[in-house]
C-alpha cells in the first residue's frame, strides 16, 4: 500500500479524484454516445423541422418561410387523411395480432420438445432477412397473376369459400376469383397488415420469451401448488408479470411499423387507387417524387407528437408495472 | 410434459413455424425454376414442371441453377454481402464502444435523469429516415464520404446507438452493485472495476446488442440507396432492388435466391445465440 | 489543323500540345463517328494516342437501367469510352432503377455534390432551380440538325422562365400491343376506344381479357392520360393552368371515365388495380392479356423469352381513335440536367450536344425505344427511322413501321396542349389519375364527383407551384 501511494503524485491523485465523482465520470461516459447523436440525428432532425415549415422544392435545403400552410394544406387533402388513418389502422391492427401471437407463441416455446431448435430457426426467419429482400418476396407471393396464395386456395377449392365470406362480413362485396390482394382495397389493407405482423412476430416472441425467463420459479411453483394451469395461468399469473418486457415489445413494434416505408412502397406502391397510402409513403410521393419538400417534410412530422405521447405513456406504465 | 401437453404444443407451435417460413421455403423453390416454367400460369409452383406442363419424381432435371449463376457471376452480389458485412461489422463495433459507457453510466451513475434519458432515447427512432436522409446527405457529401460504404458506417450508429444504450442500460442494472462495490473497496478505480468485473460478467448483453445492431443494418435500406450511387459500393438492401429489377422485368428466381442466401446464415446464426441473447436481455435471471 | 491554329492565334495564349492534341482528336472522332461533317475534317490523326494516356476531366453521369440491358452495355462500354477518349474525359456512368431517380436527385441537391450529368425518365421540372439554363446547347443542335420535336419542346421549354431547364435526350412512344390472333377470333377492332369498349367483353369471354392497368404506376399513368386527350379530356391548356374542371374538357374526362369503367367492367378483372409496372408485361407475355398499352418492352421480351408463337402474335397498333382525336403521351421522356454544382459541366454539355448529332446508333441498340428529340439527329429523319424500323427482322415483317407512325404523328408531352409543368410532375406523382379513374370503375364515385375532386386537387397543386414562380 505505501508503495502503491508514493506513486501517485497529487496532480494524478487529483485527476483519480475527478473521475471517482459521479458528477463528472458519468457525462465523460455519456458524451460520445449524445454529441454523436446530437450531429448525426440532431441537426438533420432540426433541420427538417425547419423545412416543413417552408416552401422548399426539389432537394433544396432552404427555402421561404410559410408558416403552418404545409400543415394545414395537408390536413384538408383527403389523401393525406386516408395516409393518417392507414397508418394507424395497420400499426394498431398489426401489433394486435402480434402480441397475442407472441404471448401465445412464446409460452409454448419455452418448454421442451423434439424439434425445438428446428422450429426456432423457422421462426426466426423473417427477422433474419431484410425488410427490402423478404417484401419483395411477399410480392410475388400475392402477385396478380401468380400468387401462389390463390393457387393453392384453388387447390384446395377455398377459394369461392373466401370469397363468400369476404362478401358475407362485408369486407369485399364482389370481389372476383382470383383474388387481388393488392388491388382491392379492403384485401390489400389485410396483406399490408399480414406482412407487418409476420415481419415484427419473430422480433416480439423472442422478447416475450426473455419476459418469460424473469418469472421467478417460485411463481411458477406457486401457482402450480394453487391450481391454475392452463388459460387461467396464463391470464392472471403470466400475462401480468410479462407485462413491463411486453409493453417495451409493444412500443418497438409500434414504432417500427408506424415509419415503416419498405413494406406498402414494395407491396403497393400506397395503391389501389391511393387507398393504402401511409404517412411515409405519402410524404415520399409528395416531397421527393413530385419534389414538394416542405410539404413532405410536414407530412413526416405530423406523426411525431402521437408517436412520443405513445412512448412516454408506454415507458411510463412499463416502469409502473416493473416495480409493482 | 404429459402427452397431452406435447400435442397441444405442436399444435400450436407448427402452425406459426409454417406461417413464419412460408415465404422462404417457397423463395428456396422458386430460385431454381427455368423461366418458361415460372412464366406459365398453369403449372405447378410448388414443384418444377416440363415443358408440356407434366410433373416428373425426379424433379430436379427440370429445375435449373442458372439464376443462382446469374446472380453470382452476372451482378456484383457477392460484393454486396461483403460491404453488407463489413458495414455491419463496423457499425457494431462503433456502437459498442459509443453505447457501452453512456449504457453504464445512465444505469449506476445517473440516478434519477436515467429514466427520462431512457424516454429520450426512443424518440429519435420517430423521425423516418425518409426525411432525415436528405440533410444527411449534406453532411455526408461535406464530409467527402460520398458513395462510400463509410457514409454508412457513420449515419447507421444513428439508430443502432440509442437502442444499444437503452438494452445495456437495462442490462447494467441487474448486476449486482457488490461484485462492483467489493472491487471498489480493494482500491480499484471505477473505471478498472468496469473493465475487469462488469465486462465479462456483461457479455450476454454485448452479444445481444451485437445481434440486433447488426439485423438493424442489413434492414436499413434509405440511406444505403441515396448515400451510394456506384454498383460496387452497394450492400444487399441497396443492390439487388436496383440490379434485379430492371425497368418493367422483375428477375424473380435471382432475387429469391438473393434473399434466401443471407437469411439463412443469419437465421442460424440468432438461433444459435437466442438462449444467450435472452439472457442478455433478462440480465442474467433464467429460467 | 486550321481550326486549332486560328483558336491559337486567336487566344493568344499558350496552349499545351495535348490542348491541340485534344482538338485535333476531337475532330477525328468527329469525322469517324459523323460522317457528313465536313467543316472540320482535318488530315492529320493517326491511331488514337489515348490508349494509355490518363485521361485528364472525370465526367459523371447519372442514368437508369435500361430496360434494354444490352444498351447499357453498349452505351458504358463502347459509346461512353469512346466519347472519353476523343475527349480527353473519363466518363462514368451509374445506372440505377428509374423509381430512384428522383429520390437520388435529391439527395445530390440536398448534398450539392454528385454526378455532373443526370438524367430523368420524365421531364424534371422540379428541379429546375438546381440545373444550369441549356437555351445554347438547344440552339446550337437545333442550328446543326433542326428544330426539335413538339414533345421534346413542351417537356422542356418553361415558358415562366424562357429557358429550357433540361436538355431532351430520348423519348419513347407509347403504342398498344396486341395479339393478333385473339383479336381475330373475338372480331375485336382497334381503330377507336368505341371498338375497344364494344369488344372487351368478347375479349374476355375468350379467357384473353383486356389490360389498361388503372394501379399507381407509371403506365396507367400515361395510358390514362392517353385516354383523356382521345377524349378531349384536357388536365392544362396551353397557359398551363388547370382546365379540366370545365367546359368541354369536363365532357370529355366524363366520357373518358365512362369509356374505361365500361372496358374494365366488360372486359377486364381486378388484377389492373394491382399492378407494378412490370405486371401488365408479364401478364402478356404468360398468354393472358389480348391487349396492352406500353413502350415496346413487352414485344421486345416476347421475343426474348423464346416462345416465338407469342412474339409472331404480337403486334403493334397506334392508340385507339377517341370521338375528338387520336392521341397518347410518350411513354418516357428522357432529360439531361445539368446541375449548377456539377464539376464539369463543359463536358457535360459537349457530350449531350455529341450524343444528338448522331443518334442512329442510340436508337438501333435500343431496339428502338429511344427516339430522337430532334428527328434529323438520325440523318433522314422519319424517313431513315421508318426504314431502320421495318427492316427489324421480327415477324410479321414490317411490324415496327407503325411505331414511327405513332412517334412522328400522335406522340405528344404530359400536360398537352400546355407544357410538362411541376404541377404535371406532382399529378403523376402522387397518381391522381389513376385513383380518378379507379374509383370510378370500381363503383366507388360518380365520374362528374371523380373529375370535380380532381380538378380541385389539380388546382391547389396548381396554386403552390404558381406561388414558386415555376409555372
Amino acid at each position: 500500500m505505501e508503495a502503491q501511494a508514493a506513486r501517485w503524485t497529487p496532480t494524478r491523485r487529483r485527476w483519480r479524484h475527478a473521475l471517482e465523482s459521479r458528477r463528472v465520470l458519468a457525462p465523460l461516459l455519456i458524451a460520445p454516445a449524445v454529441v454523436f447523436m446530437v450531429l448525426v440525428v440532431g441537426v438533420p432532425l432540426v433541420w427538417a423541422i425547419y423545412l416543413s415549415f417552408t416552401d422548399a422544392v426539389g432537394g433544396s435545403l432552404s427555402g421561404h418561410w410559410v408558416g403552418f400552410d404545409n400543415f394545414t394544406n395537408a390536413w384538408h387533402d383527403d389523401n393525406f387523411r386516408r395516409a393518417l388513418r392507414n397508418t394507424l389502422i395497420f400499426t394498431l391492427a398489426s401489433q394486435a395480432i402480434v402480441v397475442v401471437g407472441a404471448a401465445i407463441l412464446s409460452n409454448f416455446l419455452v418448454r421442451d420438445f423434439r424439434g425445438k431448435w428446428i422450429i426456432r430457426f423457422l421462426v426466426v426467419l423473417p427477422w433474419a432477412a431484410p425488410v427490402v429482400l423478404s417484401t419483395i418476396i411477399w410480392l410475388w407471393l400475392l402477385d396478380s397473376l401468380y400468387s401462389v396464395v390463390n393457387w393453392t386456395l384453388a387447390e384446395l377449392h377455398l377459394d369461392h369459400a373466401l370469397v363468400w365470406l369476404l362478401g358475407a362480413v362485408h369486407l369485399e362485396e364482389g370481389a372476383q376469383v382470383p383474388l387481388q390482394w393488392l388491388g382491392r382495397p379492403n384485401l390489400a389493407l389485410i396483406a399490408i397488415t399480414v406482412v407487418h405482423a409476420w415481419r415484427i412476430l419473430p422480433f416480439a416472441v423472442v422478447i416475450f420469451i426473455a419476459g418469460r425467463s424473469s418469472i421467478p420459479t417460485e411463481v411458477e411453483d406457486a401457482s402450480r401448488i394453487d391450481g391454475a394451469t392452463g388459460f387461467k395461468k396464463l391470464w392472471y399469473v403470466d400475462l401480468p408479470l410479462q407485462l413491463p418486457i411486453a409493453l417495451v415489445a409493444v412500443l418497438f413494434g409500434i414504432v417500427f411499423t408506424a415509419v415503416d416505408f419498405a413494406v406498402v412502397y414494395i407491396l403497393t406502391h400506397g395503391g389501389p387507387f391511393n387507398s393504402t397510402q401511409v404517412l411515409p409513403t405519402w410524404a415520399y410521393a409528395v416531397g421527393i417524387d413530385s419534389g414538394s419538400l416542405g410539404e413532405g417534410a410536414a407530412i413526416s412530422l405530423f406523426l411525431f407528437p402521437l408517436l412520443v405521447l405513445v412512448t412516454v405513456g408506454m415507458l411510463f406504465f412499463a416502469r409502473r408495472a416493473q416495480v409493482s | 410434459m404429459t402427452r397431452r401437453q406435447t400435442i397441444v404444443t405442436y399444435l400450436v407451435v407448427v402452425p406459426f413455424a409454417i406461417f413464419l417460413a412460408f415465404p422462404f421455403f417457397f423463395a428456396l423453390i422458386t430460385m431454381f425454376k427455368t423461366n418458361l416454367d415460372l412464366a406459365n400460369v398453369e403449372h405447378v409452383p410448388y414443384t418444377y414442371n416440363d415443358l408440356a406442363g407434366n410433373l416428373h419424381w425426379d424433379f430436379w432435371n427440370y429445375a435449373t441453377f442458372e439464376h443462382v449463376r446469374f446472380l453470382f457471376e452476372e451482378t456484383n452480389y457477392p460484393t454486396w454481402l461483403l460491404n453488407t458485412v463489413i458495414v455491419g461489422g463496423a457499425v457494431v463495433v462503433i456502437t459498442l464502444l459509443l453505447a457501452m459507457p453512456a449504457g453504464y453510466a445512465l444505469a449506476r451513475l445517473a440516478g434519477g435523469w436515467g429514466q427520462g434519458a431512457g424516454v429520450g432515447i426512443f424518440l429519435v427512432y420517430l423521425v423516418p429516415p425518409t426525411l432525415l436522409f436528405l440533410p444527411l446527405s449534406r453532411l455526408v457529401s461535406q464530409l467527402g464520404l460520398k458513395d462510400s460504404l463509410w457514409a454508412l458506417i457513420l449515419v447507421y450508429p444513428s439508430f443502432t446507438v440509442p437502442f444499444a444504450t437503452w438494452l445495456l442500460m437495462g442490462f447494467f442494472k441487474t448486476i449486482p452493485q457488490e461484485l462492483e462495490e467489493a472491487a471498489l473497496m480493494d482500491g480499484a478505480s471505477r473505471l478498472k472495476a468496469l473493465r475487469l468485473i462488469v465486462l465479462p460478467v456483461s457479455l450476454p448483453g454485448i452479444l445481444t446488442v451485437v445481434i440486433f445492431a447488426f439485423s438493424l443494418c442489413v434492414n436499413e435500406f434509405i440511406y444505403a440507396f441515396t448515400f451510394i450511387s456506384s454498383s460496387e459500393q452497394r450492400t444487399i438492401s441497396a443492390g439487388i432492388p436496383n440490379d434485379l429489377i430492371r425497368g418493367d422485368v422483375f428477375f424473380w428466381q435471382s432475387l429469391m435466391a438473393a434473399t434466401l442466401i443471407p437469411a439463412i446464415p443469419l437465421a442460424l446464426l440468432y438461433n444459435a445465440f437466442l438462449d444467450r441473447f435472452i439472457k442478455g436481455f433478462t440480465g442474467g435471471a433464467f429460467r | 489543323m486550321a481550326d486549332a491554329a486560328d483558336e491559337v492565334a486567336r487566344a493568344g495564349s499558350a496552349l499545351t500540345r495535348s490542348d491541340l492534341l485534344r482538338k485535333g482528336t476531337t475532330a477525328a472522332f468527329a469525322v469517324s463517328m459523323f460522317g457528313g461533317l465536313t467543316d472540320r475534317a482535318l488530315g492529320v490523326y493517326g491511331p488514337l494516342k489515348f490508349a494509355k494516356k490518363e485521361l485528364s476531366g472525370e465526367l459523371r453521369i447519372m442514368t437508369w437501367a435500361h430496360f434494354v440491358p444490352d444498351y447499357d452495355k453498349w452505351l458504358d462500354g463502347t459509346y461512353a469510352k469512346q466519347w472519353g477518349e476523343a475527349n480527353d474525359v473519363e466518363v462514368k456512368i451509374d445506372h440505377i432503377n428509374n423509381a430512384l431517380l428522383y429520390s437520388t436527385g435529391a439527395a445530390e441537391v440536398a448534398a450539392q455534390s454528385g454526378h455532373d450529368l443526370f438524367w430523368f425518365i420524365s421531364p424534371p421540372a422540379t428541379f429546375q432551380k438546381q440545373a444550369i439554363p441549356v437555351t445554347d446547347l438547344v440552339q446550337e443542335v437545333s442550328k446543326k440538325v433542326g428544330r426539335m420535336t413538339r414533345v421534346a419542346r413542351k417537356s422542356t421549354y418553361n415558358p415562366a422562365t424562357k429557358q429550357f431547364y433540361g436538355f431532351p435526350e430520348s423519348y419513347a412512344p407509347d403504342p398498344v400491343q396486341y395479339r393478333r390472333s385473339q383479336l381475330q377470333q373475338a372480331g375485336v377492332s382497334l381503330r377507336t376506344w368505341d371498338d375497344l369498349r364494344q369488344g372487351a367483353a368478347k375479349l374476355k369471354a375468350i379467357g384473353h381479357p383486356v389490360g389498361l392497368g388503372m394501379s399507381n404506376e407509371i403506365d396507367s399513368n400515361m395510358l390514362l392520360t392517353s385516354l383523356l386527350y382521345c377524349y378531349g379530356g384536357y388536365i392544362q391548356n396551353e397557359d398551363n393552368r388547370i382546365v379540366i374542371g370545365q367546359g368541354a374538357n369536363r365532357k370529355g374526362a366524363i366520357q373518358a371515365l365512362q369509356v374505361m369503367k365500361e372496358i374494365y367492367s366488360s372486359g377486364m378483372s381486378d388484377e389492373v388495380f394491382a399492378w407494378t409496372a412490370a405486371s401488365n408485361n408479364q401478364a402478356f407475355l404468360a398468354g393472358r392479356l389480348s391487349v396492352a398499352l406500353n413502350a415496346i418492352s413487352i414485344v421486345r421480351s416476347a421475343e426474348d423469352s423464346g416462345n416465338q408463337a407469342l412474339s409472331d402474335d404480337t403486334w403493334l397498333a397506334s392508340i385507339p381513335r377517341g370521338p375528338v382525336q387520336r392521341l397518347g403521351n410518350e411513354h418516357v421522356m428522357g432529360v439531361y440536367l445539368i446541375w449548377k454544382f456539377a464539376k464539369n459541366k463543359e463536358a457535360a454539355q459537349k457530350y449531350v450536344v455529341d450524343q444528338m448529332l448522331a443518334y442512329e446508333d442510340h436508337f438501333v441498340r435500343s431496339k428502338f425505344y429511344n427516339f430522337p428529340p430532334w428527328t434529323n439527329s438520325i440523318k433522314g429523319g422519319f424517313k431513315t427511322i421508318r426504314e431502320v424500323a421495318t427492316k427489324d427482322p421480327h415477324k410479321p415483317k414490317g411490324k415496327y413501321s407503325i411505331l414511327t407512325t405513332i412517334a412522328e404523328k400522335y406522340t405528344t408531352n404530359p400536360g398537352h396542349p400546355g407544357n410538362t409543368t411541376p404541377v404535371m410532375d406532382e399529378i403523376y406523382n402522387t397518381f391522381l389519375i389513376p385513383q380518378m379513374f379507379a374509383e370510378v370503375a370500381q363503383g366507388k364515385s360518380s365520374p362528374a364527383d371523380a373529375v370535380g375532386r380532381f380538378a380541385s386537387k389539380a388546382q391547389s397543386i396548381y396554386r403552390k407551384w404558381h406561388n414558386q414562380k415555376l409555372v
